[in-house]
């Protein structure tokens, strides 16, 4: 029973699996469709390791930008100055913003912001580097700094086609999946999820929920960081606006939206609501400019009212539901109440 | 000379604003033991336990456990050395299973690789068998109480805190909780300190009984001499019952 169970969970993470390393063998022409699904993988990345400090920890962090740009900035500079290879700029990037996290921090869950209160903080982190960055003229400044253009050349990570870059992106996005995963089956991963619905009760258990919060977010940090480095190189420049509080938050809301402290939650999410959105800008953007934000909004309002558990759960309970009726009997239908 | 205690309260003040909660408690707590903890509403009984088990510092007085001075030391380290509790009112983790929250407590003590075997021993010894694998949230009363306590036992505690454990209970309830909290203390030598407000649970499992008025101790002694005390029944009926 135990075992059918399992290998049911795995077949749909499979053809997931085979089908995003096929995409650009049946997309790849299209320059449009492969930016978009560069973006979504992006975002969902992103999203992954949002949901370690925001879905299990219960941090609503809104500053993923934040450990993006230091990411960007980190790598770019490190290509710009001493032509150091992306491919270790990426990690330069990543233990970058986990250090800038640990600095952060350490004096926030020291002196317990939570809540709203680390909410608002998060933000402003953001706002405070994007301006910081356009003072400090030696690393950023107001104008783009270009990376080199390269039609294919591994060491500077920069491509003509967008498939190399949806193929990294990937292997980003299989890592995020991997550790949250492997964190979720963990002591810290039980911890976070007990000091995410109740710090004292978790206290009392022997949960140092400082140090338990500080991990989450630097491992966020980290992986965050690296999709920076990649994303520099995507985009061909390194700039301030990097550090975008607007972007920040729609990280949260895929997080939210997806499913609380579930480890593909919000990867659904990302899927379905990246490409949503823009689909309708591309389609919508010409006749009415900000129409499809209005729409965006209404499908999130429309979730928050009748989906607040997210889109995740849903969409496994439906596909359990269905294999329960395949199947028949009592097993399956308890097969379909039960959780992951 | 009296063997050392487990715990030692040495002139415990805490004041909230010009309240004082507690007002220089001195109390110790041998190994082996169920002392109850009771007053009237607003004794200071919870105030008293939140400042042992470090929810938060006293404002004056000296708590050493096990040895160490361990005034003001946070909950989560106090924990590691060997003193659990629960919470007057229930403080759940929601979203998690009765399995997975006994799991939190069990890591306490033990690594990845042994803590399945402990959840599954607590488990049976709590006798939450049937419900675990339902969500904390869509328990009631009775069960969220015994979760409580099961995640407490797995964190393998020296001496347990429980606050207020049988409020709220029906009778059938409470005396298989009270069967479980025996069998704590004499199959595993687990000290324990129960708040309690319900006479049965204090009368039937406690071999000595402290009683708190207005933050402070106004009586000590066995379960008959406290039900006989005077001080006791004036604290809790007024003056005249006393007559």
């Amino acid at each position: 029973m135990e075992r059918r169970l399992r290998t049911f969970r795995l077949l749909p993470l499979l053809a997931g699996l085979a089908f995003a390393l096929i995409i650009p063998l049946l997309l790849g022409r299209n320059q449009y469709a492969m930016v978009l699904a560069t973006t979504v993988l992006v975002y969902s990345v992103l999203a992954t390791a949002w949901n370690i400090i925001g879905g299990m920890a219960g941090q609503l962090d809104l500053a993923a930008f934040a450990y993006l740009g230091l990411g960007a900035f980190t790598s770019g500079t490190l290509l710009l100055r001493w032509n150091v290879t992306p491919w270790i700029g990426m990690f330069a990037g990543g233990l970058v913003a986990a250090a800038f996290a640990a600095l952060i921090g350490y004096p926030l869950f020291r002196f317990g912001i939570k809540e709203v209160w680390y909410a608002l903080s998060s933000s402003a982190l953001v706002e405070v580097l994007r301006i910081a960055f356009l003072m400090w003229s030696n690393i950023g400044g107001p104008v783009e700094r270009y990376i080199p253009f390269h039609a294919f050349s591994l060491y500077h990570m920069r491509f003509a086609s967008y498939i190399p870059y949806y193929y990294i992106v990937l292997a980003l996005l299989i890592a995020a999946l991997a550790a949250s995963y492997r964190i979720s089956r963990s002591r810290l991963g039980y911890y976070l999820l007990a000091l995410g619905q109740n710090e004292d009760a978790a206290e009392a258990l022997g949960v140092n929920a400082q140090r338990c919060k500080l991990q989450a977010l630097m491992i966020y940090a980290f992986l965050a960081g690296m999709t920076g480095a990649v994303y520099a190189c995507i985009y061909g420049y390194i700039h301030p606006s990097f550090f975008s509080a607007a972007q920040s938050t729609e990280i949260a809301i895929l997080g939210i939206v997806g499913g609380m402290g579930l480890v593909y939650g919000p990867l659904t999410a990302a899927i379905l609501l990246v490409s949503l959105k823009e689909f309708m800008r591309a389609n919508l953007g010409s006749t009415l400019e900000s129409l499809y934000l209005a729409v965006y909004a209404v499908i999130l309002i429309l979730i928050a009212l009748f989906r607040p558990q997210g889109i995740a759960p849903w969409i496994r309970n439906t596909f359990a539901r269905g294999l329960a009726r395949l199947q028949g009997g009592k097993d399956g239908a308890r097969a379909a109440s039960a959780r992951p | 000379m009296a063997p050392e205690p487990l715990l030692r309260v040495h002139n415990l003040t805490k004041r909230f604003g010009q309240l004082v909660a507690v007002n220089n408690v001195s109390l110790e707590i041998a190994p082996g033991e169920i002392v109850g903890l009771i007053g009237p509403n607003g004794a200071g009984k919870t105030t008293l336990f939140n400042s042992i088990a470090g929810l938060y510092p006293p404002d004056a007085g000296r708590v050493t456990f096990r040895g160490c001075d361990t005034t003001g030391m946070l909950a989560h380290k106090m924990c590691k050395l060997g003193m659990s509790r629960t919470f007057q009112v229930v403080k759940a983790f929601d979203d998690l299973t009765v399995e997975e929250a006994v799991r939190v407590g069990a890591y306490n003590r033990h690594s990845e690789k042994e803590v399945a075997a402990k959840v599954e021993e607590v488990i049976a010894f709590c006798e939450l068998t049937e419900i675990r694998h339902h969500r904390c949230g869509d328990l009631g009363l009775a069960p969220l109480r015994r979760v409580e306590l099961a995640r407490a036992v797995a964190t393998e505690p020296v001496l347990l805190l429980l606050d207020e454990a049988g409020a709220g209970l029906t009778a059938t309830e409470l005396s298989g909780l009270m069967a479980i909290i025996r069998r704590l203390n004499q199959e595993r030598g687990v000290t324990l300190c129960v708040v309690e407000h319900v006479m049965q649970l204090v009368m039937g499992i406690c071999q000595r009984i402290i009683v708190l008025d207005a933050g402070e101790i106004i009586a000590e002694g066995s379960p008959a001499e406290i039900s006989k005390n005077p001080n006791v029944i004036e604290a809790y009926l007024g003056k005249r019952a006393v007559l």
